[in-house]
Protein backbone atom coordinates (compact mmCIF):
# COMPACT_ATOMS: atom_id res chain seq x y z
CA UNK A 1 0.00 0.00 0.00
CA UNK A 2 2.74 2.37 1.07
CA UNK A 3 4.80 1.28 -1.97
CA UNK A 4 2.00 2.04 -4.40
CA UNK A 5 1.19 5.53 -3.09
CA UNK A 6 4.39 7.31 -4.20
CA UNK A 7 4.15 5.85 -7.67
CA UNK A 8 0.65 7.29 -8.11
CA UNK A 9 1.84 10.63 -6.89
CA UNK A 10 4.77 10.29 -9.23
CA UNK A 11 2.41 9.77 -12.09
CA UNK A 12 0.45 12.86 -11.15
CA UNK A 13 3.59 14.90 -10.80
CA UNK A 14 4.90 13.69 -14.13
CA UNK A 15 1.70 14.73 -15.77
CA UNK A 16 1.92 18.10 -14.09
CA UNK A 17 5.52 18.62 -15.17
CA UNK A 18 4.67 17.65 -18.73
CA UNK A 19 1.81 20.09 -18.77
CA UNK A 20 3.97 22.88 -17.37
CA UNK A 21 6.70 22.17 -19.89
CA UNK A 22 4.21 22.20 -22.71
CA UNK A 23 2.79 25.50 -21.58
CA UNK A 24 6.21 27.04 -21.23
CA UNK A 25 7.08 25.82 -24.71
CA UNK A 26 3.99 27.34 -26.24
CA UNK A 27 4.59 30.68 -24.54
CA UNK A 28 1.90 33.26 -23.92
CA UNK A 29 -0.59 32.29 -26.64
CA UNK A 30 -3.10 29.81 -25.27
CA UNK A 31 -2.74 26.51 -27.13
CA UNK A 32 -5.82 24.69 -28.24
CA UNK A 33 -4.98 21.81 -25.89
CA UNK A 34 -4.74 24.21 -22.96
CA UNK A 35 -8.15 25.54 -23.87
CA UNK A 36 -9.73 22.12 -23.78
CA UNK A 37 -7.99 21.44 -20.49
CA UNK A 38 -9.29 24.70 -19.13
CA UNK A 39 -12.78 23.70 -20.10
CA UNK A 40 -12.47 20.52 -18.10
CA UNK A 41 -10.83 22.16 -15.10
CA UNK A 42 -12.13 25.67 -14.79
CA UNK A 43 -10.35 26.47 -11.51
CA UNK A 44 -6.67 27.36 -11.81
CA UNK A 45 -4.72 24.27 -10.89
CA UNK A 46 -2.23 26.12 -8.68
CA UNK A 47 -4.00 26.20 -5.34
CA UNK A 48 -5.45 22.68 -5.18
CA UNK A 49 -2.12 21.17 -6.21
CA UNK A 50 -0.16 22.68 -3.34
CA UNK A 51 -1.51 20.08 -0.93
CA UNK A 52 -0.64 16.89 -2.84
CA UNK A 53 2.95 18.13 -3.19
CA UNK A 54 3.20 18.58 0.58
CA UNK A 55 1.81 15.14 1.18
CA UNK A 56 4.48 13.72 -1.12
CA UNK A 57 7.14 15.40 0.98
CA UNK A 58 5.68 13.92 4.16
CA UNK A 59 5.21 10.42 2.89
CA UNK A 60 8.14 9.91 0.56
CA UNK A 61 11.17 11.37 2.24
CA UNK A 62 13.86 9.80 -0.05
CA UNK A 63 12.38 11.29 -3.21
CA UNK A 64 13.18 14.85 -2.21
CA UNK A 65 15.19 15.52 -5.34
CA UNK A 66 12.11 14.76 -7.44
CA UNK A 67 9.77 16.81 -5.30
CA UNK A 68 11.93 19.90 -4.99
CA UNK A 69 12.17 20.68 -8.72
CA UNK A 70 8.45 20.12 -8.99
CA UNK A 71 7.88 22.55 -6.16
CA UNK A 72 10.12 25.03 -7.87
CA UNK A 73 8.37 24.56 -11.17
CA UNK A 74 5.01 24.68 -9.44
CA UNK A 75 5.99 27.97 -7.86
CA UNK A 76 7.04 29.30 -11.23
CA UNK A 77 3.88 27.96 -12.74
CA UNK A 78 1.88 29.70 -10.04
CA UNK A 79 3.39 33.02 -11.02
CA UNK A 80 2.99 32.28 -14.69
CA UNK A 81 -0.59 31.15 -14.40
CA UNK A 82 -1.55 34.06 -12.18
CA UNK A 83 -0.26 36.34 -14.90
CA UNK A 84 -1.90 34.70 -17.84
CA UNK A 85 -4.79 32.82 -16.37
CA UNK A 86 -8.06 33.92 -17.80
CA UNK A 87 -11.50 32.61 -17.03
CA UNK A 88 -11.90 29.57 -19.22
CA UNK A 89 -14.30 29.69 -22.09
CA UNK A 90 -17.40 27.76 -21.24
CA UNK A 91 -18.06 24.61 -23.17
CA UNK A 92 -19.78 25.56 -26.43
CA UNK A 93 -23.25 24.17 -26.44
CA UNK A 94 -25.75 24.81 -29.17
CA UNK A 95 -28.23 26.29 -26.68
CA UNK A 96 -27.60 29.92 -27.60
CA UNK A 97 -27.78 29.15 -31.30
CA UNK A 98 -31.05 27.31 -30.75
CA UNK A 99 -32.39 30.17 -28.66
CA UNK A 100 -31.39 32.63 -31.34
CA UNK A 101 -33.19 30.57 -33.96
CA UNK A 102 -36.31 30.44 -31.81
CA UNK A 103 -36.16 34.15 -31.12
CA UNK A 104 -35.91 34.86 -34.82
CA UNK A 105 -38.83 32.53 -35.54
CA UNK A 106 -40.89 34.08 -32.76
CA UNK A 107 -40.20 37.55 -34.09
CA UNK A 108 -41.22 36.51 -37.56
CA UNK A 109 -44.53 35.20 -36.24
CA UNK A 110 -45.05 38.39 -34.20
CA UNK A 111 -44.32 40.57 -37.23
CA UNK A 112 -46.87 38.66 -39.29
CA UNK A 113 -49.47 38.84 -36.51
CA UNK A 114 -49.16 42.56 -35.90
CA UNK A 115 -49.45 43.26 -39.61
CA UNK A 116 -52.68 41.35 -40.19
CA UNK A 117 -55.48 43.82 -41.01
CA UNK A 118 -58.11 43.81 -38.25
CA UNK A 119 -60.87 45.69 -40.08
CA UNK A 120 -61.90 46.71 -43.56
CA UNK A 121 -59.88 49.92 -43.29
CA UNK A 122 -56.70 47.89 -43.02
CA UNK A 123 -55.94 48.84 -39.42
CA UNK A 124 -53.37 46.47 -37.97
CA UNK A 125 -52.34 45.86 -34.39
CA UNK A 126 -49.12 47.75 -35.08
CA UNK A 127 -50.98 50.84 -36.26
CA UNK A 128 -54.08 50.62 -34.06
CA UNK A 129 -53.18 53.25 -31.47
CA UNK A 130 -54.38 56.85 -31.77
CA UNK A 131 -51.38 58.52 -33.26
CA UNK A 132 -51.61 62.25 -32.62
CA UNK A 133 -48.24 62.16 -30.87
CA UNK A 134 -46.77 60.39 -33.86
CA UNK A 135 -48.00 62.80 -36.49
CA UNK A 136 -45.76 64.91 -38.58
CA UNK A 137 -47.78 68.05 -39.12
CA UNK A 138 -47.71 68.82 -42.81
CA UNK A 139 -49.94 69.90 -45.66
CA UNK A 140 -52.30 67.18 -46.84
CA UNK A 141 -52.59 65.51 -43.43
CA UNK A 142 -56.06 64.02 -43.04
CA UNK A 143 -57.27 63.85 -39.45
CA UNK A 144 -60.32 63.04 -37.42
CA UNK A 145 -60.89 63.26 -33.69
CA UNK A 146 -61.81 60.03 -31.95
CA UNK A 147 -65.38 60.96 -30.97
CA UNK A 148 -66.14 63.30 -33.84
CA UNK A 149 -67.36 62.27 -37.27
CA UNK A 150 -65.95 65.27 -39.10
CA UNK A 151 -62.86 64.70 -41.17
CA UNK A 152 -60.42 67.52 -41.87
CA UNK A 153 -57.49 68.05 -44.14
CA UNK A 154 -54.64 70.37 -43.25
CA UNK A 155 -53.84 72.90 -45.98
CA UNK A 156 -51.61 75.97 -45.57
CA UNK A 157 -51.61 75.46 -41.83
CA UNK A 158 -55.43 75.56 -41.68
CA UNK A 159 -57.88 72.75 -41.09
CA UNK A 160 -60.41 72.37 -43.87
CA UNK A 161 -63.51 70.37 -43.16
CA UNK A 162 -64.33 67.74 -45.77
CA UNK A 163 -68.05 68.32 -46.01
CA UNK A 164 -69.24 65.02 -47.47
CA UNK A 165 -68.25 61.51 -48.42
CA UNK A 166 -68.47 62.56 -52.08
CA UNK A 167 -66.01 65.35 -51.40
CA UNK A 168 -63.78 62.91 -49.54
CA UNK A 169 -63.71 60.59 -52.53
CA UNK A 170 -63.63 63.42 -55.07
CA UNK A 171 -60.41 64.77 -53.59
CA UNK A 172 -58.84 61.32 -53.72
CA UNK A 173 -58.66 60.55 -50.02
CA UNK A 174 -58.91 57.00 -48.69
CA UNK A 175 -59.68 55.67 -45.23
CA UNK A 176 -56.07 54.68 -44.93
CA UNK A 177 -55.14 58.37 -45.05
CA UNK A 178 -57.27 59.28 -42.05
CA UNK A 179 -55.36 59.63 -38.78
CA UNK A 180 -57.47 59.38 -35.67
CA UNK A 181 -56.34 61.77 -32.95
CA UNK A 182 -57.43 62.41 -29.39
CA UNK A 183 -60.41 64.70 -28.81
CA UNK A 184 -59.38 68.33 -28.59
CA UNK A 185 -56.15 67.81 -30.51
CA UNK A 186 -57.46 69.80 -33.49
CA UNK A 187 -58.34 72.83 -31.38
CA UNK A 188 -54.83 74.16 -31.79
CA UNK A 189 -55.32 74.65 -35.53
CA UNK A 190 -57.01 77.54 -37.30
CA UNK A 191 -60.08 76.56 -39.32
CA UNK A 192 -60.03 77.25 -43.05
CA UNK A 193 -62.81 77.15 -45.63
CA UNK A 194 -64.49 73.74 -45.92
CA UNK A 195 -63.81 71.41 -48.80
CA UNK A 196 -67.04 70.87 -50.72
CA UNK A 197 -67.95 68.91 -53.75
CA UNK A 198 -70.22 70.55 -56.30
CA UNK A 199 -72.77 68.44 -58.10
CA UNK A 200 -74.40 68.97 -61.46
CA UNK A 201 -76.29 66.81 -63.92
CA UNK A 202 -76.04 67.15 -67.69
CA UNK A 203 -79.72 67.92 -68.28
CA UNK A 204 -79.82 70.84 -65.87
CA UNK A 205 -77.94 74.16 -65.75
CA UNK A 206 -78.04 74.33 -61.94
CA UNK A 207 -75.10 73.63 -59.71
CA UNK A 208 -75.55 72.37 -56.17
CA UNK A 209 -73.15 72.11 -53.28
CA UNK A 210 -73.26 68.93 -51.25
CA UNK A 211 -72.96 69.76 -47.60
CA UNK A 212 -73.70 67.47 -44.67
CA UNK A 213 -75.87 65.19 -46.78
CA UNK A 214 -78.08 67.96 -48.30
CA UNK A 215 -77.78 69.78 -51.62
CA UNK A 216 -77.59 73.55 -51.61
CA UNK A 217 -78.36 75.41 -54.83
CA UNK A 218 -75.82 78.03 -55.85
CA UNK A 219 -77.99 80.72 -57.28
CA UNK A 220 -75.58 82.36 -59.75
CA UNK A 221 -71.99 82.64 -60.99
CA UNK A 222 -71.28 85.54 -58.64
CA UNK A 223 -72.22 83.41 -55.64
CA UNK A 224 -70.20 80.53 -57.10
CA UNK A 225 -67.07 82.65 -57.33
CA UNK A 226 -67.70 84.44 -54.06
CA UNK A 227 -67.59 81.06 -52.29
CA UNK A 228 -64.17 80.41 -53.81
CA UNK A 229 -65.28 77.51 -55.98
CA UNK A 230 -63.60 76.50 -59.20
CA UNK A 231 -64.99 74.51 -62.12
CA UNK A 232 -62.66 71.62 -61.37
CA UNK A 233 -64.65 70.95 -58.20
CA UNK A 234 -67.83 70.28 -60.16
CA UNK A 235 -68.69 66.63 -60.32
CA UNK A 236 -71.23 65.27 -62.81
CA UNK A 237 -73.83 62.87 -61.48
CA UNK A 238 -77.16 61.59 -62.71
CA UNK A 239 -80.15 63.95 -62.36
CA UNK A 240 -82.05 61.22 -60.53
CA UNK A 241 -79.34 61.03 -57.88
CA UNK A 242 -79.44 64.82 -57.49
CA UNK A 243 -83.21 64.85 -57.18
CA UNK A 244 -83.06 62.20 -54.45
CA UNK A 245 -80.89 64.42 -52.25
CA UNK A 246 -82.81 66.55 -49.72
CA UNK A 247 -82.73 70.32 -50.25
CA UNK A 248 -80.86 72.68 -47.97
CA UNK A 249 -80.63 76.44 -47.76
CA UNK A 250 -79.65 78.21 -50.98
CA UNK A 251 -76.31 79.93 -51.48
CA UNK A 252 -76.58 82.79 -50.63
CA UNK A 253 -79.58 82.16 -48.35
CA UNK A 254 -83.06 83.57 -48.84
CA UNK A 255 -83.73 82.70 -52.48
CA UNK A 256 -86.75 80.55 -51.83
CA UNK A 257 -87.22 76.92 -52.70
CA UNK A 258 -84.44 75.71 -54.99
CA UNK A 259 -85.22 74.50 -58.52
CA UNK A 260 -85.00 70.77 -59.07
CA UNK A 261 -82.58 69.46 -61.65
CA UNK B 1 -20.98 25.07 -40.88
CA UNK B 2 -24.22 25.84 -39.13
CA UNK B 3 -25.06 29.49 -39.71
CA UNK B 4 -26.17 30.05 -36.14
CA UNK B 5 -23.44 27.95 -34.57
CA UNK B 6 -20.86 30.32 -35.95
CA UNK B 7 -22.45 33.19 -34.07
CA UNK B 8 -22.19 31.18 -30.90
CA UNK B 9 -18.51 30.63 -31.61
CA UNK B 10 -17.99 34.35 -32.18
CA UNK B 11 -19.74 35.29 -28.98
CA UNK B 12 -18.34 32.59 -26.73
CA UNK B 13 -14.89 31.91 -28.13
CA UNK B 14 -13.94 34.91 -30.16
CA UNK B 15 -10.18 34.46 -29.66
CA UNK B 16 -10.27 31.08 -31.37
CA UNK B 17 -12.48 32.49 -34.10
CA UNK B 18 -10.10 35.37 -34.81
CA UNK B 19 -7.12 33.00 -34.69
CA UNK B 20 -8.83 30.89 -37.32
CA UNK B 21 -9.38 33.96 -39.45
CA UNK B 22 -5.70 34.77 -39.06
CA UNK B 23 -4.87 31.25 -40.20
CA UNK B 24 -7.37 31.47 -43.03
CA UNK B 25 -9.26 28.43 -41.72
CA UNK B 26 -12.51 27.89 -43.62
CA UNK B 27 -12.81 31.59 -44.38
CA UNK B 28 -15.32 31.08 -47.17
CA UNK B 29 -17.61 28.98 -45.02
CA UNK B 30 -17.34 31.38 -42.13
CA UNK B 31 -18.15 34.37 -44.28
CA UNK B 32 -21.10 32.64 -45.89
CA UNK B 33 -22.50 31.63 -42.51
CA UNK B 34 -22.04 35.13 -41.09
CA UNK B 35 -23.57 36.71 -44.17
CA UNK B 36 -26.66 34.48 -44.11
CA UNK B 37 -27.33 34.83 -40.40
CA UNK B 38 -26.63 38.56 -40.16
CA UNK B 39 -28.76 39.35 -43.21
CA UNK B 40 -31.63 37.28 -41.78
CA UNK B 41 -31.41 39.04 -38.42
CA UNK B 42 -31.17 42.46 -39.97
CA UNK B 43 -34.16 41.71 -42.18
CA UNK B 44 -36.17 40.73 -39.11
CA UNK B 45 -35.20 43.86 -37.25
CA UNK B 46 -36.01 45.94 -40.32
CA UNK B 47 -39.45 44.34 -40.48
CA UNK B 48 -40.07 45.23 -36.84
CA UNK B 49 -39.11 48.85 -37.49
CA UNK B 50 -41.28 49.14 -40.58
CA UNK B 51 -44.30 47.52 -38.93
CA UNK B 52 -44.99 50.78 -37.14
CA UNK B 53 -46.17 52.21 -40.47
CA UNK B 54 -47.61 49.50 -42.70
CA UNK B 55 -47.03 46.05 -44.11
CA UNK B 56 -45.36 47.52 -47.19
CA UNK B 57 -43.01 49.53 -45.03
CA UNK B 58 -42.20 46.40 -43.01
CA UNK B 59 -41.31 44.50 -46.19
CA UNK B 60 -39.37 47.44 -47.56
CA UNK B 61 -37.35 47.90 -44.35
CA UNK B 62 -36.72 44.16 -44.17
CA UNK B 63 -35.03 44.42 -47.55
CA UNK B 64 -33.33 47.77 -47.00
CA UNK B 65 -31.68 47.20 -43.64
CA UNK B 66 -29.46 44.29 -44.84
CA UNK B 67 -28.78 46.34 -47.96
CA UNK B 68 -27.64 49.25 -45.79
CA UNK B 69 -25.07 47.13 -43.95
CA UNK B 70 -23.90 45.36 -47.10
CA UNK B 71 -23.45 48.59 -49.01
CA UNK B 72 -21.55 50.17 -46.12
CA UNK B 73 -19.33 47.10 -45.96
CA UNK B 74 -18.58 47.26 -49.67
CA UNK B 75 -17.93 51.00 -49.59
CA UNK B 76 -15.69 50.99 -46.50
CA UNK B 77 -13.69 47.77 -46.61
CA UNK B 78 -11.19 48.77 -49.36
CA UNK B 79 -10.14 51.81 -47.32
CA UNK B 80 -9.34 49.69 -44.30
CA UNK B 81 -7.53 47.09 -46.37
CA UNK B 82 -5.27 49.48 -48.27
CA UNK B 83 -4.45 51.64 -45.26
CA UNK B 84 -3.55 48.53 -43.28
CA UNK B 85 -1.41 47.41 -46.17
CA UNK B 86 0.45 50.72 -46.18
CA UNK B 87 1.21 50.33 -42.49
CA UNK B 88 2.66 46.85 -42.75
CA UNK B 89 -0.32 44.53 -42.37
CA UNK B 90 -0.10 41.13 -44.01
CA UNK B 91 -3.86 40.55 -43.97
CA UNK B 92 -5.66 39.65 -47.14
CA UNK B 93 -8.75 41.50 -48.34
CA UNK B 94 -10.79 38.39 -47.56
CA UNK B 95 -9.57 38.42 -43.97
CA UNK B 96 -10.45 42.09 -43.73
CA UNK B 97 -13.85 41.39 -45.17
CA UNK B 98 -14.36 38.55 -42.72
CA UNK B 99 -13.46 40.77 -39.78
CA UNK B 100 -15.86 43.52 -40.81
CA UNK B 101 -18.49 40.88 -41.42
CA UNK B 102 -17.88 39.66 -37.87
CA UNK B 103 -18.62 43.16 -36.61
CA UNK B 104 -21.80 43.28 -38.70
CA UNK B 105 -22.83 39.85 -37.43
CA UNK B 106 -22.36 40.90 -33.81
CA UNK B 107 -24.35 44.08 -34.52
CA UNK B 108 -27.09 42.01 -36.15
CA UNK B 109 -27.26 39.60 -33.22
CA UNK B 110 -27.58 42.49 -30.78
CA UNK B 111 -30.25 44.10 -32.93
CA UNK B 112 -32.14 40.82 -32.90
CA UNK B 113 -31.87 40.69 -29.13
CA UNK B 114 -33.22 44.25 -28.93
CA UNK B 115 -36.06 43.50 -31.34
CA UNK B 116 -38.56 42.27 -28.68
CA UNK B 117 -38.02 45.53 -26.75
CA UNK B 118 -38.54 47.61 -29.87
CA UNK B 119 -41.63 45.54 -30.67
CA UNK B 120 -42.94 46.19 -27.17
CA UNK B 121 -42.56 49.95 -27.62
CA UNK B 122 -44.08 49.73 -31.07
CA UNK B 123 -47.24 48.25 -29.57
CA UNK B 124 -47.42 50.44 -26.49
CA UNK B 125 -46.45 53.89 -27.69
CA UNK B 126 -47.18 55.75 -30.86
CA UNK B 127 -44.77 58.62 -30.53
CA UNK B 128 -42.92 58.63 -33.82
CA UNK B 129 -39.99 60.76 -32.70
CA UNK B 130 -39.50 58.65 -29.59
CA UNK B 131 -39.59 55.47 -31.65
CA UNK B 132 -37.07 56.92 -34.06
CA UNK B 133 -34.68 57.92 -31.27
CA UNK B 134 -35.15 54.55 -29.58
CA UNK B 135 -33.96 52.89 -32.77
CA UNK B 136 -31.05 55.27 -33.13
CA UNK B 137 -30.04 54.36 -29.57
CA UNK B 138 -30.34 50.65 -30.26
CA UNK B 139 -28.27 50.95 -33.43
CA UNK B 140 -25.64 52.98 -31.60
CA UNK B 141 -25.24 50.39 -28.84
CA UNK B 142 -25.20 47.46 -31.27
CA UNK B 143 -22.81 49.29 -33.61
CA UNK B 144 -20.37 50.19 -30.83
CA UNK B 145 -20.24 46.58 -29.62
CA UNK B 146 -19.81 45.44 -33.23
CA UNK B 147 -16.82 47.67 -33.89
CA UNK B 148 -15.33 46.66 -30.54
CA UNK B 149 -15.31 43.11 -31.85
CA UNK B 150 -13.73 44.36 -35.05
CA UNK B 151 -11.03 46.12 -33.06
CA UNK B 152 -10.28 42.98 -31.04
CA UNK B 153 -10.26 40.90 -34.19
CA UNK B 154 -7.86 43.26 -35.90
CA UNK B 155 -5.48 42.98 -32.97
CA UNK B 156 -5.50 39.18 -33.12
CA UNK B 157 -5.32 38.90 -36.89
CA UNK B 158 -2.52 41.46 -37.15
CA UNK B 159 -0.55 39.96 -34.26
CA UNK B 160 2.11 38.56 -36.58
CA UNK B 161 2.97 41.91 -38.12
CA UNK B 162 4.33 43.96 -35.21
CA UNK B 163 5.72 46.64 -37.47
CA UNK B 164 3.42 49.65 -37.66
CA UNK B 165 1.03 48.18 -35.13
CA UNK B 166 0.37 51.54 -33.48
CA UNK B 167 -0.24 53.19 -36.84
CA UNK B 168 -2.67 50.42 -37.78
CA UNK B 169 -4.53 50.92 -34.52
CA UNK B 170 -4.90 54.61 -35.32
CA UNK B 171 -6.02 53.76 -38.83
CA UNK B 172 -8.66 51.46 -37.40
CA UNK B 173 -9.93 54.19 -35.05
CA UNK B 174 -10.18 56.61 -37.93
CA UNK B 175 -11.80 53.99 -40.10
CA UNK B 176 -14.45 53.31 -37.45
CA UNK B 177 -15.36 57.01 -37.57
CA UNK B 178 -15.58 56.89 -41.36
CA UNK B 179 -17.64 53.73 -41.13
CA UNK B 180 -20.09 55.45 -38.78
CA UNK B 181 -20.38 58.48 -41.07
CA UNK B 182 -20.82 56.41 -44.21
CA UNK B 183 -23.33 54.16 -42.44
CA UNK B 184 -25.44 57.05 -41.20
CA UNK B 185 -25.40 58.78 -44.57
CA UNK B 186 -26.29 55.50 -46.27
CA UNK B 187 -29.17 55.08 -43.84
CA UNK B 188 -30.33 58.60 -44.64
CA UNK B 189 -30.18 57.86 -48.37
CA UNK B 190 -32.12 54.61 -48.05
CA UNK B 191 -34.74 56.04 -45.66
CA UNK B 192 -37.52 55.63 -44.63
CA UNK B 193 -37.02 52.60 -42.41
CA UNK B 194 -39.77 53.43 -39.94
CA UNK B 195 -42.06 55.56 -42.06
CA UNK B 196 -43.69 58.73 -40.74
CA UNK B 197 -47.26 57.82 -39.75
CA UNK B 198 -48.82 60.79 -41.53
CA UNK B 199 -47.16 60.02 -44.81
CA UNK B 200 -47.96 57.44 -47.41
CA UNK B 201 -45.65 54.50 -47.97
CA UNK B 202 -42.69 55.31 -50.12
CA UNK B 203 -39.77 53.08 -50.99
CA UNK B 204 -37.25 55.92 -50.92
CA UNK B 205 -37.77 59.46 -49.78
CA UNK B 206 -36.46 62.54 -51.55
CA UNK B 207 -32.96 63.54 -50.63
CA UNK B 208 -32.53 66.62 -48.50
CA UNK B 209 -31.54 67.41 -44.96
CA UNK B 210 -29.21 65.10 -43.15
CA UNK B 211 -29.24 62.41 -40.52
CA UNK B 212 -27.78 64.49 -37.71
CA UNK B 213 -30.04 67.50 -38.23
CA UNK B 214 -33.04 65.16 -38.21
CA UNK B 215 -32.00 63.50 -34.97
CA UNK B 216 -31.45 66.91 -33.42
CA UNK B 217 -34.95 67.97 -34.53
CA UNK B 218 -36.45 64.79 -33.06
CA UNK B 219 -34.78 65.39 -29.72
CA UNK B 220 -36.05 68.97 -29.85
CA UNK B 221 -39.61 67.80 -30.42
CA UNK B 222 -39.48 65.22 -27.67
CA UNK B 223 -38.23 67.86 -25.25
CA UNK B 224 -41.02 70.15 -26.40
CA UNK B 225 -38.89 72.86 -27.99
CA UNK B 226 -40.58 72.68 -31.39
CA UNK B 227 -42.68 70.55 -33.69
CA UNK B 228 -41.15 68.88 -36.71
CA UNK B 229 -43.11 70.09 -39.74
Amino acid sequence: MKDQQPSRVDQMLNLLVEEIEERMRVGKGPPPAAESLAVEAPIPPVVPQAEPVKSVEAVAEPEVEVVEPVEAVAGFEEMELEERWQPPAPAVSPKAARLMGRLALGLLVAIVLINIPLNRHGTTLATAMPDSAALIIRDGLVVKEEDDEEIYVLQDGKLRWISSLDAFEHFGFTWGDVHIVEDGFLDQFEKGTPLHVLLKCRDSPHIYRLEGGVKRWIVDIAAFEAEGHVWEDVQFVSCGHLRDLPDGETIPPGHGPPPQP
Amino acid sequence: MNNLAIIETILRNRHRFFTEIRGGVELGQKMRAMLVSSMAFLALYGAVMGSTHSLWQALSSAAKLPLLFLATLVVCSPTLYFFNLIFGSDQSLTQNFALILTAITVTAVLLLSFAPIVLFFLLTTSHYQFFKLLNVGVFTVAGVVGVTFLSQGMRVVSASGKEGAQARRNVLRLWILIYAFVGSQMAWTLRPFIGAPSMKFELFRQLGGNFYANIFASIGEILGFFTVR
